[in-house]
């Protein structure tokens, strides 16, 4: 429960011209073999800092941003924009590490958490971040008449109290090392009580506009046009000194309209996944394409255990029978790594070194026919017929479910596709009536934080919000539920390792590629980072010119 | 005529929408399952759990009043955000037209005069363009004039009115594109049709100097169907613009109905499909009013043949 949702929103990216894609695009044959470098080896977290000031640039997102607020930024757009220019009490490094944000955390006892704002910390506007708007800005989370979409993540919380001025104690019913994370995140970000009071309704709108710390000031939004952050002259850390004098944060909805946007200039970066330009992109001396680290995962999520995919054997032939190395040149045009369990290893944010050593051991999901044939005679389940929900609208999540199906007929299955319109896609998410008759579909998803809880938790446990079909297995209940309380990094990296090898056993998800994050800049500006931790921490203050 | 229209097609649009699968609230939470007590409060706050007649009502007295509604997504004033991209939108289609009166009238004009090598090689030309639909057209001119020429910016609007006229001059030509040679085509066809009737004919026996020959005896009676179809074509353009301003990354109000009916952002949708309504009739009452200017048969109010 504590982070979830389906991503494959950005998919739809690709559809709309997937005939310049295909126009355009050459076959990744080269990239091939990025498929099987161990773990993020190779991946950057980071682009050496910039050297130089730039005057404005324009960064573009998938979409036009919707909201400013944090209590409802959900998507990749909202993220970029507030990341930009608000601080978390906590902040995750480039590296997927939980670090000091504004705040430090002490921890007296294992249900106490204790953070204390650091010395100097202000508002753009000049006033001092107080214990209070931490307070504020933490309840605003499970406020019900705001209807916030982090309420569920504070469900261990028994209290928020300011216990100084300028010391916030969080109460907890039972330990949580999970809220740590989110509290780096969205549902950490602090903003300022008297100003969001005042604009009320319109907080976060282009009306209302924000007040947060970060390095980066919000200017103006215009709605069509976009969202303008300025360097803040006044930052609270006198060691960061933004080079970037005006950021414009801008949708760009039409991939060929971005692609040549970024070839000729108009947008000087962004970051993106499952990119269908890739090829184009990487071969311009215009721009420069980074891979960093990803916490996400493409993954086929069973939603119905009645069918033929209720038989773990058969879960598993299939994902045996999936020719991944296909779907890594195809759809990510080399830009994914060959999973090995469900979560991404750029989640390992604690416990590196218990979680290399596991994956470094760990075998590759590769396909093999003979023993998934094998697995699927013994299950008698040869000539079943499984039904797979997917939109032809979308085309990364076409392709991959192409790539499902090629899986289940070399194998003795038979598939039915029910295609709906890019817009519906989201009711398999989200509508009980969606998924009947639907065996599974697909998706990309990731957690809050680096930790392979973060999505584990969602799909594994009883209740968890992508739990579809009451998938419950007690063993990795208690796992889960038992990492979730325990202090120790390595110990809590321990667990997830059995976790995710459980996981492995059972496919309740199946894992596809787990996609790295790509960082797409002009070729004169560097500085920003690369991981996906962009999502969730300040991404631009190091970014400028290059020297 | 032009409240009767509006009226219909506000409720026909509503209807439409509200009919359409989905749900705003799973466009604003971004497909996460949300806990049902958030979903009552979004609910409540935009009416989305009342009847649809009660909705329509309540959306249209409050038009009635000058209040087009707050988006549901952006949580702004849908006035405010038509507001701000209006002028994009309407750049966009008088460039286009410009284009199209210039160019697509000229040389409908000048090939229907002048048979031979320049009325072959028009029709070839018209032929091979008319057929290319503006979103091809965009992918070509962006291609070639931005990315490999670099000589026009491949996206956005630009800051003062001389980057405004450089920024919108791919997209204005992709959606002039076909438009033009359709114009060029009819306006070909009907000054040729009048220069071979009898008393241009007469006309010429007479020893009228060719000038007024032209401009009194074909031009003048050539003018109604090039009027007409010149009207259907810039009407037409308001819708096509959709397709243009995606292409180009432009803040225009055709790319964000689309977006808006995508997300259910009902009040957006109404709100954009009214203007362009509006539009759409304004342009047809000017094609009329011209038809009374040139042809004094015609009366205002009735159609011309």
């Amino acid at each position: 429960m504590a982070s979830r949702r389906g991503i494959w929103t950005a998919a739809a990216v690709a559809a709309a011209f997937a005939l310049v894609a295909s126009g355009c695009g050459r076959s990744a044959g080269g990239n091939a073999a990025s498929g099987n470098i161990s773990a993020t080896k190779g991946l950057v977290a980071t682009t050496a800092a910039g050297a130089k000031p730039v005057s404005s640039i324009t960064w573009a997102v998938y979409r036009d941003v919707n909201s400013l607020d944090p209590i409802y930024a959900f998507d990749y757009p909202e993220n970029t924009a507030i990341s930009l220019m608000c601080e978390s009490l906590l902040r995750q490094a480039p590296d997927g590490s939980i670090q000091p944000g504004i705040a430090t955390l002490s921890t007296p006892s294992p249900t106490r958490l204790v953070f204390t704002l650091k010395p100097g910390v202000k508002f753009w506007d000049g006033h001092p971040v107080t214990a209070a708007d931490v307070v504020y800005s933490l309840d605003r989370n499970t406020n019900p008449s705001l209807g916030g979409f982090y309420g569920e993540v504070f469900n261990r919380v028994s209290s928020i109290t300011a216990t100084g001025p300028t010391q916030v104690t969080i109460t907890l019913k039972q330990p949580d090392y999970w809220l740590q994370g989110e509290l780096s995140s969205m549902a950490g970000v602090v903003i300022e009580k008297s100003y969001a009071q005042a604009q009320g309704k319109n907080y976060g709108t282009p009306a209302g506009g924000i007040m947060c710390t970060g390095a980066y000031e919000f200017k103006s939004w215009k709605p069509g046009v976009g969202v303008t952050a300025v360097a803040n002259p006044h930052y609270w850390n006198p060691k960061v000194k933004p080079l970037v004098q005006q950021i414009l944060i801008k949708g760009a909805p039409d991939v060929s309209s971005f692609t040549s946007g970024m070839l000729t200039g108009g947008i000087q970066g962004s970051y993106s996944f499952g990119l269908p330009t890739l090829d184009q992109l990487e071969h311009s001396k215009a721009v420069s394409v980074y891979q960093g680290p990803g916490w996400s995962t493409d993954a086929f999520i069973v939603c119905s255990f009645k069918g033929a995919l209720g038989d773990v054997r058969v879960r598993r032939a299939l994902s045996l029978a999936l020719n991944r190395q296909a779907i890594i040149d195809s759809v990510y045009k080399g830009a994914a790594l060959m999973p090995k369990w469900l979560s991404n290893p750029g989640t390992f944010g604690y416990g590196k070194s218990v979680f290399d050593a596991a994956y470094a051991a760990a075998p590759y999901l590769s396909q093999n026919l003979a023993e998934a044939k094998k697995l699927v005679q013994e299950a008698h389940a040869t000539g079943k017929t499984i039904t797979i929900g997917t939109s032809s609208q979308l085309a990364n999540i076409s392709a991959v479910t192409g790539a499902y199906q090629a899986a289940a007929e070399a194998i003795g299955l038979n598939v039915v596709l029910k295609s709906v319109s890019a817009q519906n896609y989201i009711n398999f998410f989200t509508s009980a009536s969606a998924r009947q008759g639907i065996d599974g579909f697909l998706t990309v998803n990731y957690g809050d934080y680096a930790d392979p809880a973060g999505l584990l938790s969602t799909l594994d446990l009883p209740g968890g919000s992508q739990n579809y079909d009451n998938f419950n297995d007690p063993k990795l209940t208690s796992l889960l539920e038992e990492a979730r309380s325990t202090a120790n990094p390595d110990k809590r990296a321990a667990l997830m390792v059995q976790a995710e090898k459980i996981n492995n056993q059972l496919m309740p998800w199946i894992p596809d590629v787990q996609p790295t994050n790509l960082l797409l800049l002009s070729h004169n500006l560097t500085g920003a980072v690369a991981s996906f931790a962009y999502m969730f921490a300040p991404w631009a203050n190091s970014l400028g010119g290059k020297g | 005529m032009l409240a009767a229209s509006l009226l219909i097609a506000s409720f026909v649009i509503f209807a439409a929408v509200y009919l359409a699968p989905g749900n705003p609230i799973s466009a604003l939470s971004g497909g996460r399952a949300l806990p049902a007590s958030s979903i009552r409060v979004l609910e409540a706050r935009y009416h989305l759990n009342e009847p649809f007649f009660a909705q329509y009502w309540y959306w249209l007295t409050n038009a009635l009043h000058g209040n087009l509604g707050i988006s549901i997504i952006l949580r702004e004033n849908v006035s405010t955000l038509i507001a701000s991209r209006i002028w994009t939108t309407a750049g966009l289609v008088l460039y286009a037209s410009v284009l199209i009166l210039v160019f697509g009238i000229g040389m409908g004009i000048v090939a229907g005069l002048r048979p031979g090598f320049l009325d072959t090689s028009t029709l070839v030309i018209t032929a091979i363009s008319a057929a290319i639909p503006s979103f091809v057209a965009a992918i070509v001119l962006i291609l070639l004039f931005s990315v490999k020429l670099g000589w026009f910016p491949a996206l956005g609007n630009g800051t003062s009115f001389l980057s405004n006229v450089q920024h919108f001059t791919l997209p204005a030509v992709a959606l002039a594109f076909s438009a033009l040679a359709i114009v060029a085509r009819v306006t070909r066809a009907s000054i040729r049709e009048e220069s071979d009737r009898e008393h241009v004919q007469t006309a010429i026996s007479r020893g009228i100097p060719a000038r007024q020959l032209i401009r009194r005896h074909i031009l003048r009676n050539a003018a109604i169907p090039i009027t007409t179809i010149t009207g259907i074509t810039i009407a037409s353009l308001i819708a096509v613009a959709a397709v243009v301003e995606t292409a180009f990354s432009l803040n225009g109000l055709g790319a964000y109905l689309v977006q808006a009916a995508e997300s259910k952002d009902l009040a957006v949708v109404q709100g954009i499909s009214l203007v362009l309504v509006t539009a759409f009739v304004v342009v047809n009452m000017l094609v009329d009013v011209l038809y009374a200017l040139l042809d004094p048969r015609v009366s205002l109010g009735s159609r011309a043949q």
